[in-house]
């Protein structure tokens, strides 16, 4: 069964149960967005990006040369910090305490980036490629990070402690997530689902997509705690409610949608990065419209997106650039 | 479903992947790729039979533009071509898919090269 028969076979299947099936349209253009691009041409293969702590400036991962890199978005300027040999970071978010905190898999660690750029690492406490992937902050300030590998652990910033576990079903730990109720989640990429992390014991409760063998990438939260999930293989958005165990799901426009990430603004609009349309598309759950950016530039490969009030980003990991799309406010 | 997480503990974890046992290095491929030919859907494609496929060559992965173009190029994937694609993909196919595998040491490339298109050596 190819790609194409595996994806009528699936839109089939899902059709069967047509309440929870959403084909949106794509929006009237793109009016009420301006799109912006940051070259970065000395990070190689930029990726995952966050707010810094103060407001202006953002994180970016250099995943081919090691370095975390931090762009003023307001003259365009960006340093680069070494994260140390063999440095390929993967992740970074902004940790309670204002510093990025970096999924690095080359050297199967955690770094710690301050804001005057002192980096300090949390090693995994064993000598296997967790292949470290992304990580979230619960509500108390635990760390907990996924490894593609097949991990999920935690970090005590405070103490150091660490623990790491195998993740059910094997390899494919992926994207990670944590509610306003501070529930954590990960996607499982080979193990084509979610799961819940019991934060007092480690173990995961597994939970199905509708799509079989989807290939959930990322996930994220709403601010009802729903979780939006990227599905790479189907080149689906879905969305699942743990209040009541419900999926809904929708297929990204174009021929062959390839769903990489997504991340869940504070106004609830969901940010999707699509292979296939080598584009941005930003879904209304509200309206249960798209709207698609495409890059200016072939093969961008966004592979992550977080923001800021009224700004999402990305990193264009195949032209070394970051972009941002800013939703304007309509006029008074 | 509920499943119990197995607590790592470093002392009955296998030490580094050594340079010549491309089983442990292919853990990591392992997350996209199967060399199962029976495996069908994954994030990658498949890498059973590799060597001496067309680039793109698995009929049941939807391939990035630049993988399709080379495809049409005739081009063929060699041992070589598999080791300096594992080093550094976007160098070898810029745009795509495939992010990089941190395998620094040239030796352990050759190990995954030769684990990933011998049968025998598995």
């Amino acid at each position: 069964m190819n790609r194409r028969q595996f994806l009528c076979t699936s839109a089939a299947g899902v059709l069967a149960a047509p309440a929870f099936i959403r084909h949106a349209a794509a929006a009237e253009g793109n009016n009420g967005f301006r799109v912006r691009y940051f070259p970065v041409p000395e990070a190689q293969r930029s990726r995952d990006v966050t707010a810094c702590s103060d407001g202006v400036t953002m994180w970016f991962n250099c995943q081919g040369n090691g370095k975390l890199g931090r762009l003023d978005p307001r003259d365009g300027s960006y340093r680069l910090i070494d994260l140390g040999p063999g440095s390929a970071p993967h992740g970074v978010i902004l940790g309670p305490d204002g510093a990025a905190w970096v999924t690095d898999g080359g050297q199967n660690a955690i770094a710690r980036v301050d804001n005057d750029h002192k980096v300090t690492l949390f090693k995994l406490p064993f000598k296997d490629y967790a292949n470290l992937n992304t990580a979230v902050f619960d509500k108390t300030g635990i760390y907990w990070f996924t490894g593609q590998s097949g991990y999920h652990g935690r970090l005590d910033p405070k103490s150091g402690d660490m623990q790491v576990w195998k993740s059910p079903g094997g390899h494919g730990s992926y994207g990670m997530t944590v509610t306003p109720k501070g529930d954590v989640w990960y996607a499982s990429l080979a193990g084509n689902h979610i799961a819940q992390i019991d934060l007092k014991t480690g173990d995961a409760r597994i939970v199905e997509p509708m799509i079989p063998k989807q290939g959930a990438r990322r996930v994220w939260s709403d601010s009802k705690g729903r979780i939006w999930v990227s599905e790479w293989n189907s080149g689906y958005v879905s969305v699942h409610d743990p209040a009541d165990g419900s999926w809904r799901v929708w297929r990204l426009p174009g021929e062959r949608p390839r769903t990489y990430s997504v991340y869940v603004d504070k106004k609830d609009k969901v940010w999707l990065t699509d292979f296939g349309g080598n584009a941005i598309v930003r879904f209304d759950p509200v309206t249960e419209q798209f709207n698609v950016f495409p890059s200016d530039k072939p093969n961008a490969n966004v592979r992550q997106m977080d923001g800021k009030p009224g700004q999402a980003w990305g990193g264009e990991s195949g032209t070394n650039r970051l972009i941002m799309i800013e939703t304007l406010q309509p006029p008074a | 479903m509920i499943v119990r997480a197995v607590l790592v503990l470093s002392a009955v974890v296998a030490g580094p992947a050594a340079a010549d046992d491309g089983s442990i290095l292919f853990e990591t491929c392992r997350a996209c790729h199967s060399l199962d030919p029976a495996v069908k859907v994954m994030a990658g494609p498949n890498l059973a039979g590799l060597i001496g496929r067309k680039v793109a060559g698995d009929p049941n992965f939807d391939y990035s533009p630049v993988l399709r173009s080379a495809r049409d190029e005739g081009r063929v994937w060699t041992p070589e071509a598999l080791e300096a694609f594992i080093a550094d993909p976007e160098a070898v196919f810029p745009g795509t898919w495939m992010s990089r595998v941190p395998l620094a040491n040239p030796a352990d490339r050759q190990a995954l090269v030769r684990f990933i298109t011998d049968p025998a050596s598995r």
